[in-house]
């Protein structure tokens, strides 16, 4: 065995680990933490596999903005645990019969008889100086320039949808109108004195 | 050159949807006049066609208007086919309904006497009827201009269902609903027929082209075919499938029975269809049938046959009836026997002849009566009639141009075509030409006893009818005379202008097809030289003497002598009643078919209906359905979690069904 | 690798499309409430003149453009323009229903364009990656859309169904794809059929890849039993985007179908045969017998939609020409026959009251006769019942099925749709024989009646004259 495959086999080995306790977790932000630690060890496997540019992104995305925008969601809600986990334990035979069986047929199709060496020769290494990065940016604008722009669309979609549902005017917020402001003169507008004793008498009752 | 066959066939589509949809807001005006010009611009462009083909500048037209689909190979489409034949079936069918539709004008003026105050179904009639006529003449044109088997079929059932919504359209008499329903049913025997024989077709020449199909006739001439064991010859089959069709259609025996009911619908509708046009449309199917008919002597004798019976047996039914439509109705049965007679003996286009001098003084026969009807107030017994010649001059003249073109008068139109027939039969040597020689010949005098006798009846003679009518009586308004006249002038000259050229020149060249063997018209032709040779000919010959007979035994009879008329019935009580039971086909056919069906429908609807398909299949699968469907859409609930499980369940499976 | 400006041409209908969405955005900005109407008659001319552009540049061949990314044939420009005419429909029903529940806004019509939009990269997707990209703008658009109605609690649990189920549904297509490409090495299909034609079957990879690709795909066209999403979404959203989710996306999803198992998979037909018979089988079966249990007409519209999918699978997976144009007229005849028959629901809609329920129906012959008739057409076209469109529809696929030799799954198809004729013709009873229970009439603009009318009175235009389209479908599929 040599030395990157032990690498791999350990990293798997918590990958799947952290997979299973983000979904077992009874806190939520323990949930998004092992995801976090998730996130990390497969892009350890990336890394493994020379695909460094997909490593850092999912590292500086996921980890760096995903999950930290996800952990400010989940510690400012004030979710029900105890109804979340219902049934979790009714379910489990199920789920598990379910996942074992998938994971049987997947092993079955997955395996090294279809996706042996012997199948698919393994590719050559790159030389040192080789950059991942600099291979994608030279087909990411030219090739896949069609893909890309649709994907930017999405993004613009995305941020449309997320505006459009959630941006509502209620007329009981207090809030600031900016255009407003700025109108705003200089005299009374800015600034108004309002005359009040400093001490106000107490009534009578 | 295709827009024009398109304007010919549709507009009077347009006229019907107009009336029919919008005959509340046009009005009756609007709707009369729709209709008319839609049909009057069909007829002027149909002569102009017909004046072409004449002329020979015009050609046989054959294309596709709209490309319906294909299914295993055979295609479905709309499509023209035009040429001499179809366009003198064209300029007929047109000019009749023209006439009709003007005459309608003046016949259903008062419509609404004939329906009960407050009835819902006669609101609007006259436009509907309107509407309907026109639908009619749309329906005819398909069926004639049609270059295939299906259009020829939609055709023939739209001709029949507008016929049938015409029958019963007083639909508030019990007799009205009889007599379509009846029209309908005897229809639908025949139609199985032709259905069927349209199915042999489809199978064995694989195209419901008839320019495919006559080009391929010849190769399977000699195909026998196995039906039950029995071997038969695949052309007979066709043929005489096609022909129960046209049995239907045409009113032959024994499937004629509706004909005289269907004088129930207003006289304008019997002159157009069950005169003139929609019941010649089996006549016009046998002959552009012809490639196949020729090829199959026994279909040919069968046809010979049942015209030859139709010709002379219904003839004389004709001479005891009293109801002055049904007189003209069993005329007109045995006229299409004659034609019928005609297709048997090869002589196509003497058929064709025959049917196009019968439409127009048929139509006119049945107009005439139709007017004097109106003067009848609705009475229309000849016994009652009688003496009518000086109230209604110009009916009088044109009935009696009418009846002497009916019996084959020399020189008037009725005279070339039925002479022509006859002489056809004699000269044909198919098995039956000579029973059918004899019948169309006694025909001819039973022709001119029942003619006569009904002219007799109602124009001569004593005035029988009551006080308060006769003081009204009065001869019809324009709208009315009108097309009689313009129905009367066809009715003595077309067939002298005409014969020369359709029956026995090329009219027909290459269009109807005779096999040498069969070809008694070319016969014909030979000793034919000219109008008047054929006049003098004819003048001597035994159909001649026969009407002239005819003639003078009704003159004796009911001009004379009135009272031998029921000396005769009473010696004679046997026969007249035979007669005037019509041979008993009414009553043999209520016992047997409808008792039959219906004690059969009976005993199916209790055992089977009631108990196994309503109580088990229907009723069970539904009630199985019901449950089932209750049960499973409580799997849909509405739960997430649920439905992503259902998912991964169907990814499950589908993975073992297909990958391991 | 040299760009060349030309090759823009070809997908000038989409740059126009995205311009014309975002020309809205902006605009609508800049305008008043009362205004707003200005955004939809831009979006209406927009998707009009989006016809004139697909037309203007279509060519009898193909041409394939962005490295194997995008292809425009036939079948794209003849569904381009579908989904454009269908769509113009949809949002020219939607607005006055919009306007009379304050829901009139701008970005209806701006996520309206950008799944119209996702459509159209999906009918021309030349590679997988296109394609998926293509179906996630076509889903968040209308994922959007379905919560429309933010004080709708239904809708947004519609949607958030949708989105949930639409991701799961999206990371197996993903993952399939990553197997095909494991395989075959490629994303584009014109190379993954031509690496797949040279393994053949024996790969276990492919066919694995394949089930997850199909899993895709049914989820998509809402196949059992990948449909549970339907009836909830179909009855959460909003009826006006309920109306859009199932008229036009049933064509791109059909073109996606083609462009992925066809024109990427198509050797690999025997396999994703036998999985398509599956689907189609259980969808007939399981959508025309709930449909029967249901009341409510949106919930009933969409079992109903799950049996139609059942047949438009019933022509792909014939895997002949003939089949996959048989397959397109049914969509296309059940895009227009759903649209009419949403189209009616909106009709009978008013202020503060759906007409959702089957008894909303009774007796609509006395209330209105035009629009009942119109109605009767409509169920009877989706039933299959001739002379409407929808019998030659389903005989068309159902005889795609016999000349493959698979008679048995004609029968059931044809078993099923007898059952299903009966909640059609549930509505033509409770519309002609009940009497009505609400008194009021329709009161819809003028511009709905028309198009409604024209709509209802197709069923038996193309159901009399079927040649034209039909002639239109086999040419597009070539």
């Amino acid at each position: 065995m040599t030395f990157e495959k032990f690498l791999f086999y350990v990293f798997s080995a918590i990958l799947v680990f952290a997979a299973t306790m983000v979904i077992t977790r009874r806190n939520p932000v323990h949930s998004a933490l092992f995801l976090v630690l998730a996130f990390f060890t497969s892009s350890i496997l990336w890394m493994l596999l020379e695909a460094e540019f997909l490593a850092i992104v999912l590292v500086l995305v996921y980890v760096g903005a995903v999950m930290v925008l996800f952990l400010f969601v989940v510690m400012m809600l004030d979710i029900d645990q105890a109804a979340m986990r219902a049934g979790f334990i009714k379910m489990l035979p199920v789920g598990l019969l379910v996942a074992g069986i998938m994971a049987v047929e997947m092993f079955l199709v997955v395996g090294p008889k279809y996706f042996g060496l012997d199948k698919y020769a393994m590719p050559a290494p790159h030389p040192a100086d080789y950059s991942n990065t600099e291979e994608l940016g030279n087909v990411l604008y030219t090739i896949y320039m069609y893909p890309v722009e649709i994907a930017s669309v999405i993004l613009l979609v995305g941020i449309i949808a997320a505006i459009g549902l959630t941006l509502r005017r209620r007329p009981d917020n207090k809030r600031i109108d900016p255009a407003l402001q700025v109108q705003v003169k200089k005299g009374p507008d800015r600034i108004r004195v309002v005359k009040m004793p400093a001490e106000k008498k107490m009534e009578a009752k | 050159m295709e827009k024009i066959y398109l304007a010919i066939a549709f507009t009077p589509l347009i006229g019907a949807i107009i009336a029919g949809f919008a005959g509340a807001r046009i009005g009756r005006a609007g709707a009369h006049w729709v209709t008319s010009v839609g049909v009057g611009i069909s007829a002027l462009l149909s002569i102009y066609v017909l004046l072409g083909f004449i002329s020979g500048d015009r050609q046989t037209f054959n294309g596709t208007v709209y490309h319906w689909m294909v299914s295993d190979g055979i295609t479905f489409e709309v499509g023209f086919l035009v040429d001499t034949l179809t366009a003198l079936m064209m300029s007929v069918v047109t000019f009749v309904s023209l006439c009709v539709h003007v005459y309608t004008i003046g016949y259903m003026s008062h419509d609404e006497e004939n329906w009960p105050g407050g009835s819902l179904a006669g609101t609007n009639s006259y436009q509907r009827f309107f509407s309907y006529i026109s639908l009619f003449t749309f329906s005819m044109l398909m069926l004639v201009m049609s270059n295939n088997f299906l259009q020829l079929f939609f055709g023939w059932e739209a001709v029949g269902l507008v016929s049938y919504l015409l029958i019963g359209f007083w639909s508030v008499r019990e007799s009205a609903i009889f007599a379509n329903l009846k029209a309908f049913l005897v229809n639908r025997v025949g139609d199985f027929g032709f259905l069927l024989g349209i199915a042999a077709v489809a199978m064995y020449f694989n195209s419901i082209s008839y320019v495919d199909v006559f080009a391929k006739a010849p190769e399977l001439a000699d195909t026998q075919i196995q039906i039950c064991g029995v071997s038969l010859s695949l052309m007979s089959v066709i043929c005489i499938l096609l022909f129960i069709g046209a049995m239907g259609k045409s009113a032959q025996v024994p499937l004629h029975v509706w004909l005289p009911d269907s004088m129930e619908g207003p006289t304008p509708i019997s002159a157009l269809i069950h005169a003139a046009t929609m019941v010649t449309a089996g006549i016009f199917m046998v002959a552009r049938m012809s490639p196949l008919y020729e090829l199959s002597e026994t279909a040919l004798s069968f046809v010979l046959i049942i015209g030859a019976t139709t010709a002379f047996f219904t003839g004389l039914i004709g001479i005891v009836q009293n109801d002055i439509k049904r007189v003209v109705a069993y005329s007109t049965l045995s006229q299409l026997g004659y034609m019928t007679v005609a297709l048997g003996a090869s002589a196509y286009a003497a058929g064709i002849f025959h049917l196009m001098t019968h439409a127009f003084f048929k139509a006119l026969l049945f107009l005439a009566a139709g007017s004097v009807i109106i003067a009848m107030h609705h009475d229309q017994d000849i016994r009652n009639m009688g003496g009518l010649k000086k109230y209604m001059p110009i009916t009088y003249w044109t009935s009696l141009i009418g009846t002497l073109a009916l019996i084959g008068f020399p020189g008037m139109s009725g005279f070339f075509s039925k002479d022509s027939i006859i002489e056809a039969v004699h000269h044909s040597s198919i098995p039956g030409s000579g029973y059918a020689y004899l019948m169309v010949i006694l025909g001819v005098f039973v022709t001119a006893l029942y003619s006569f006798r009904m002219f007799f009846l109602v124009f001569h003679g004593k005035e029988r009818m009551d006080e308060h009518t006769r003081h009204h009586l009065q001869e019809s308004p324009r709208v009315v005379t009108v097309p009689l006249i313009l129905l009367a002038i066809p009715s003595v000259f077309i067939g002298a202008m005409t014969v020369g050229g359709v029956v026995f020149g090329d009219w027909f060249q290459g269009v109807i097809y005779v096999a040498p063997q069969h070809d008694v018209v070319g016969e014909l032709a030979k000793g034919y030289h000219g109008v008047l040779g054929f006049i003098m000919h004819g003048l001597f010959g035994l159909p001649t003497f026969l009407a002239a007979a005819g003639f003078g035994t009704a003159y004796y009879i009911y001009m004379k002598n009135p009272d031998i008329a029921d000396r005769i019935k009473g010696s004679a009580a046997l026969l007249h009643k035979l007669l005037d039971k019509k041979y008993f086909f009414d009553e043999l056919y209520q016992f047997l078919f409808a008792g039959g069906s219906r004690g059969l429908g009976n005993a199916l609807w209790k055992g089977g209906d009631r108990v196994l398909i309503d109580g088990m299949v229907v009723n069970g699968s539904a009630r199985m359905v019901g449950v089932l469907a209750a049960f499973i859409r409580h799997l849909q609930t509405g739960y997430l979690y649920h439905y992503a499980f259902a998912m991964i369940l169907g990814l499950l499976a589908l993975l073992a069904l297909f990958v391991i | 690798m040299q760009f060349e400006a030309s090759s823009l041409i070809p997908v000038l209908p989409e740059i126009f499309i995205l311009s014309v969405a975002c020309f809205v955005l902006v605009v609508d900005l800049f305008m008043e409430d009362r205004q707003r109407i200005i955004s939809y008659f831009l979006t209406q001319a927009g998707l009009l003149v989006a016809v004139l552009v697909t037309l203007g540049v279509s060519q009898p061949e193909a041409q394939v453009v962005f490295d194997g990314s995008y292809v425009r044939d036939g079948m794209s420009d003849a569904l381009k323009i579908g989904i454009y005419l269908i769509s113009f429909v949809a949002f020219l029903y939607a607005k006055d229903y919009l306007r009379e529940r304050d829901l009139f806004k701008g970005e209806y019509f701006v996520l309206g364009l950008f799944a119209v939009l996702g459509m159209m990269v999906m009918v021309s997707a030349y590679s997988f990656l296109t394609a998926y990209l293509g179906l996630e703008l076509l889903s968040l658009s209308l994922y959007a859309m379905v919560a429309f109605d933010r004080d709708s609690k239904a809708g947004s649990e519609a949607a958030m169904k949708y989105f949930v189920l639409g991701a799961i549904a999206s990371g197996m297509l993903l993952y399939g794809i990553s197997m095909i490409y494991g395989a075959t090495g490629s994303i584009e299909f014109e190379k993954v059929a031509a690496a797949l034609t040279g393994t053949g079957m024996e790969n276990k990879v492919l066919v694995f890849g394949l089930v997850f690709v199909v899993i895709g795909l049914a989820f998509k066209l809402g196949a059992v039993p990948f449909h549970m999403w339907m009836p909830d979404v179909y009855h959460g959203a909003p009826v006006t985007v309920t109306l859009f989710l199932g008229s036009a996306p049933k064509l791109a999803a059909f073109a996606l179908a083609m462009r992925l198992l066809v024109d990427g998979l198509g050797p690999l037909h025997a396999d994703w045969q036998g999985m398509l018979v599956v689907l189609a089988v259980l969808s007939m079966a399981l959508g025309n017998v709930i449909a029967i249990a249901q009341t409510n007409i949106k919930r009933m519209l969409a079992y109903s939609t799950i049996s139609h999918v059942g047949f438009i699978l019933l022509g792909i997976l014939a895997g002949t020409s003939e089949g996959y144009s048989a397959s397109m007229f049914y969509t296309i005849v059940y895009a227009i026959t759903s649209l009419g028959g949403f189209g009616i629901v909106i009709l009978l809609s008013r202020q503060g009251f759906e007409a959702e329920n089957l008894e909303d129906y009774k007796g609509l012959h006395e209330r209105s006769p035009w629009f009942a008739a119109m109605m009767m057409l409509l169920m009877f076209s989706m039933a299959g019942v001739p002379p409407t469109v929808g019998f030659w529809a389903k005989l068309f696929v159902l005889d795609a099925v016999v000349s493959v030799d698979l008679v048995w799954v004609a029968l059931v198809g044809v078993f099923f749709s007898i059952i299903g004729a009966f909640y059609y013709i549930r509505i033509v009873k409770l519309m002609y024989f009940d009497k009505p229970e609400a008194g009021e009439l329709v009161t819809a603009g003028m511009d709905t009646r028309v198009v409604l009318s024209i709509n209802g009175a197709l069923m038996l235009v193309l159901g009399l004259f079927p040649a034209g389209l039909l002639a239109l479908c086999a040419r597009a599929i070539g």
